[in-house]
């Protein structure tokens, strides 16, 4: 039985982006995020402000306890996949932007309210590897659990 | 004696080990006979933030002191490493091609960037600042840094 059913709204994927805000990989991961819930998987995703995490909205705490979520986090200090597990939400991947870059180098993201190309680039590389993750949320096929999801972005 | 000397400026704790010298930038050289190891003080990682890529010269470079030794990516700034000391590479470490987030985790260890032969080694360390000195330039560059947040 598949972990979530397209088109319902309450078993999307939730994906929680970083919300630094003037910090370009913040910046990055939210374009991602956007980039798979608005047009690479809109049926399958949504976004849950960290925002409303921190600020213990009830609405989003019962998103992300009730749906499995993908974490993006801009740094080390891993706000988006702390606060999901602090609302009670299982992390089903999370990824860390940084080493996402790693592995596009070519890529460099730079540029805070508009990035430039290579930020570009990169978001849309990390989204191409969420929608896919996001998929296999759908089928149940993912072999993460939550203990064993760790830094893998 | 302990092993760091430490101080704590706003929420940020930094470490400056008692067994190498220091460049006033913030390189540390640590020497065993003639053969000098060299990285990023603690509070140079800091400043520079989270390290996206660290290239460094390869093996087999000669280089005078000054010289660019390793030009580090961070998620902040891209910065230019000056060699400590003159003389040739004969040790680059191999983590920094897959895990230079060490330079991070463990500066004065696990994060160090290259082993340099020294041409001469007793009198270039007189160039070189000793725990002390830089731990006293450090934290001033600290409390200065602090007061812009």
């Amino acid at each position: 039985m598949s972990q979530v059913n397209q088109g319902n709204h309450k078993q999307k994927v939730v994906i929680v982006p970083c919300s630094g805000i003037g910090k370009t990989y913040g910046t990055v991961s939210r374009e991602a995020a956007y980039e798979v819930t608005e047009d690479l998987r809109p049926q399958a995703s949504r976004i849950v402000a960290l925002s409303l995490l921190v600020l213990g909205d009830e609405a989003a705490r019962e998103a992300v306890a009730n749906c499995p979520s993908i974490t993006i986090d801009g740094c080390k200090l891993a706000c988006a996949t702390k606060m999901v597990k602090e609302s009670g939400g299982v992390v089903a991947q999370d990824y860390a932007v940084l080493d996402v870059y790693r592995r596009y180098k070519q890529f460099k993201p730079q540029g805070i309210a508009e990035l430039n190309e290579g930020g570009l680039k990169l978001a849309n590389a990390l989204a191409q590897e969420i929608a896919s993750t996001v998929d296999n949320l759908v089928k149940g096929k993912s072999k993460l659990s939550p203990i064993e999801g760790g830094q893998n972005g | 004696m302990p092993e760091f000397l430490e101080t704590q400026v706003d929420k940020f704790i930094f470490k400056v080990a008692r067994d190498r010298y220091y460049t006033n930038e913030g390189v540390w050289a640590q020497a065993d006979g003639n053969r000098v190891r060299m990285g990023l003080s603690d509070f140079l990682q800091q400043r520079s933030g989270d390290v996206a890529f660290a290239d460094v010269i390869p093996e087999g470079s000669t280089l005078h002191a000054g010289d660019e030794i390793a030009s580090i990516e961070t998620i902040k700034v891209n910065i230019s490493l000056a060699s400590p000391v003159s003389g040739k590479i004969v040790e680059v470490n191999p983590g920094m091609e897959t895990a230079p987030e060490a330079i991070n985790q463990d500066p004065y260890g696990a994060g160090w960037l290259a082993v340099i032969e020294a041409a001469d080694w007793e009198a270039e360390r007189a160039n070189l600042l000793d725990p002390q000195a830089y731990f006293i330039q450090m934290k001033a560059e600290a409390e200065e840094e602090a007061k812009k947040l």
